[in-house]
């Protein structure tokens, strides 16, 4: 491992070539950086995973019915991140339904402030209202990968979708092609952005940001393959499931518990 | 007649070759290292987003060096709270194990302002399953004190029943039953 850990040091450049190659044995790519490792480990088993795809079916669940809108995730995205103001990878947005099935949604700031203020421009009462926390559906078949013209915006086997800032030109295409508007061009950076399900925290063995800093568990993460995970008991067992926008055939992998049929 | 085209083919040939060798190079220059690995893409890619950051933690992870803090923490109703979210991310506070810099904490009103974000019933979307919330400012007028007591003033804001319990004691000596 120190020896490991000097080499990448040493000449970065060099040692990511040996491990492209596959010179170094078993392809060893992720190696976990000190400091990850002092928290304990909360997706087991992780942390032994050091080849560049791992074999789990990682899976996002979203339960509106616990969502409380404080915007916690919000938060936590935009400081793990460093988002720059007025855009999000992450955003909650309120839903209001009135008797004459009328719906308005907003999301001042994406919700970022929490939701401090009522509506008060609706003119029926209302019949339902609830919080929809928004995020990547990293769809197992992403139009966004499809458009890119330069390669900058791929699908790991694992099943992130992530994307290159060294390769990404900026073009804007991903950004049309995503249905479910998670992508923005990050004016700092000038490329494309948007969530990744926190790559880099999972494949530490971290849960996402959002996850882990929800009060109310309405955001939940992990393997299918697992049958004890949470994400595998809500998928098996009868509970209203449903993802965003079927119809475009997207395949997303981020799940929604308790979806009414008015979100978008 | 026939040198002539002869000529010509020398010519296609060669500029054929030109536009091969152009093609390597450019190919060289504009295909990066790494690039078709696994697939359309930069395997580095893979290695830049791993090796981002990791700035918050976990609850956990405040636990160790808090000890008075973490009693109360996890024996309370804000055991599910999330330290980050209230004080700020573990990487502005720690780094290589010791502490760099402050977290920002919260007094007076800005505590009230953070316990109403998540606890404020006039916002109606939020499901009673989640959450218990309070009217302001009923919640202080039943309670017979001014209305510009803050939140921290009879809830400890890690474990907010903490001295609830504590007076209800007092009171009647046993509370068993609300436990
Ligand atoms: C609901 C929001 C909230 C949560 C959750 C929370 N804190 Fe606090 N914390 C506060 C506020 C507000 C203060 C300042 C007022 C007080 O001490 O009563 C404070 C004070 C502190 C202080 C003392 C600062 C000082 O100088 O007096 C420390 C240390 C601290 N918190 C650590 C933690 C740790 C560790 C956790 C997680 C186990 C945590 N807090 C969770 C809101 C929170
Ligand atoms: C390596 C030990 C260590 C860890 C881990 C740690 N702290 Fe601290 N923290 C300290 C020390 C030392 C102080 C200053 C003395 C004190 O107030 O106890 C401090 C102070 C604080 C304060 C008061 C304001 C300040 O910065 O002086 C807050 C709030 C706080 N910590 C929150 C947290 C939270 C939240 C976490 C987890 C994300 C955390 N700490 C993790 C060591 C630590
Ligand atoms: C990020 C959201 C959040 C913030 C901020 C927050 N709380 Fe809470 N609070 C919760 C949740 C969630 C629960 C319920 C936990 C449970 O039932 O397991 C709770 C529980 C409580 C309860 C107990 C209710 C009961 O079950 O009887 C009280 C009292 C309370 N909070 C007061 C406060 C005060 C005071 C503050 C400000 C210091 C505050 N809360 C800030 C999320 C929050
Ligand atoms: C004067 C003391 C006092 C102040 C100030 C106060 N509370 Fe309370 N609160 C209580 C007591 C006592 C209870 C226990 C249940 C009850 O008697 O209502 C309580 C209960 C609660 C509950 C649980 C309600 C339920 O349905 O069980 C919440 C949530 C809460 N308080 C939040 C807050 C918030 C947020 C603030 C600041 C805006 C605040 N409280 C300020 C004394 C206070």
């Amino acid at each position: 491992m120190d020896r490991i850990r000097a080499e990448i040091n040493n000449d970065r450049r060099a040692f990511i070539k040996k491990v492209l190659n596959g010179t170094i044995a078993g392809s060893l790519l992720l190696v976990i950086p000190a400091g990850a490792s002092e928290v304990a480990e909360q997706l087991s088993g992780m942390r032994a995973e050091q080849s560049i795809f791992t074999k789990k079916r990682f899976a996002f669940i979203v339960d509106v019915t616990r969502c409380i809108g404080c915007g916690s995730c919000c938060v936590a995205d935009k400081l793990e991140y460093n988002v720059p103001d007025g855009n999000y990878r992450t955003w909650v947005e309120r839903y209001i339904i009135d008797d004459e099935d009328n719906v308005y949604v907003d999301s001042p700031d994406g919700g970022l402030g929490g939701y401090v203020e009522p509506r008060k421009d609706i003119p029926h009462p209302v019949r339902d209202t609830f919080f929809v926390p928004k995020l990547c559906n990293m769809c197992k078949k992403p139009s966004c990968v499809q458009v890119c013209p330069v390669g900058a915006t791929f699908q790991t086997e694992d099943g992130f979708v992530l994307i290159d800032k060294e390769r990404c030109v900026g073009c804007g295409y991903c950004i049309q092609a995503c249905p479910y508007s998670v992508r923005f061009l990050n004016p700092e950076t000038k490329t494309a952005d948007k969530c990744t399900w926190c790559y880099h925290r999972v494949r530490k063995g971290l849960l996402p940001a959002c996850v882990n800093v929800c009060p109310v568990g309405a955001r939940k993460f992990g393997d299918l393959d697992d049958h004890e995970s949470e994400v595998y008991k809500i998928l098996h067992l009868p509970h209203v499931v449903s993802v965003l926008k079927p119809g475009m055939g997207n395949k997303p992998a981020l799940h929604y518990v308790g979806l009414r049929r008015e979100v978008v | 007649m026939g040198d002539n085209h002869n000529t010509h083919v020398k010519w296609v040939v060669g500029f054929l070759t030109m536009a091969a060798i152009l093609g390597l190079i450019v190919k060289k220059v504009l295909v990066p290292e790494g690039f078709g690995t696994y697939g359309h893409y930069r395997a580095g890619a893979i290695l830049d987003e791993f090796n981002r950051e990791t700035r918050h933690m976990t609850n956990d992870s405040c636990l160790s060096c808090h000890p008075f803090i973490k009693e109360m923490h996890l024996e309370g109703i804000h055991r599910t709270v999330s330290c980050e979210f209230c004080h700020g991310p573990y990487g502005d506070h720690i780094r290589n194990g010791k502490k760099v810099a402050t977290l920002p904490v919260k007094k007076g009103e800005e505590i009230t302002a953070l316990c109403l974000r998540c606890h404020n019933q006039i916002i109606r979307a939020r499901p009673k399953e989640s959450i218990k919330m309070i009217t302001m400012p009923d919640h202080l007028e039943n309670k017979k004190v001014q209305t510009d007591h803050n939140c921290d003033q009879c809830h400890n804001v890690h474990a907010p029943l903490m001295y609830v319990k504590q007076a209800r004691e007092m009171m009647h000596m046993s509370s068993r039953e609300d436990k």
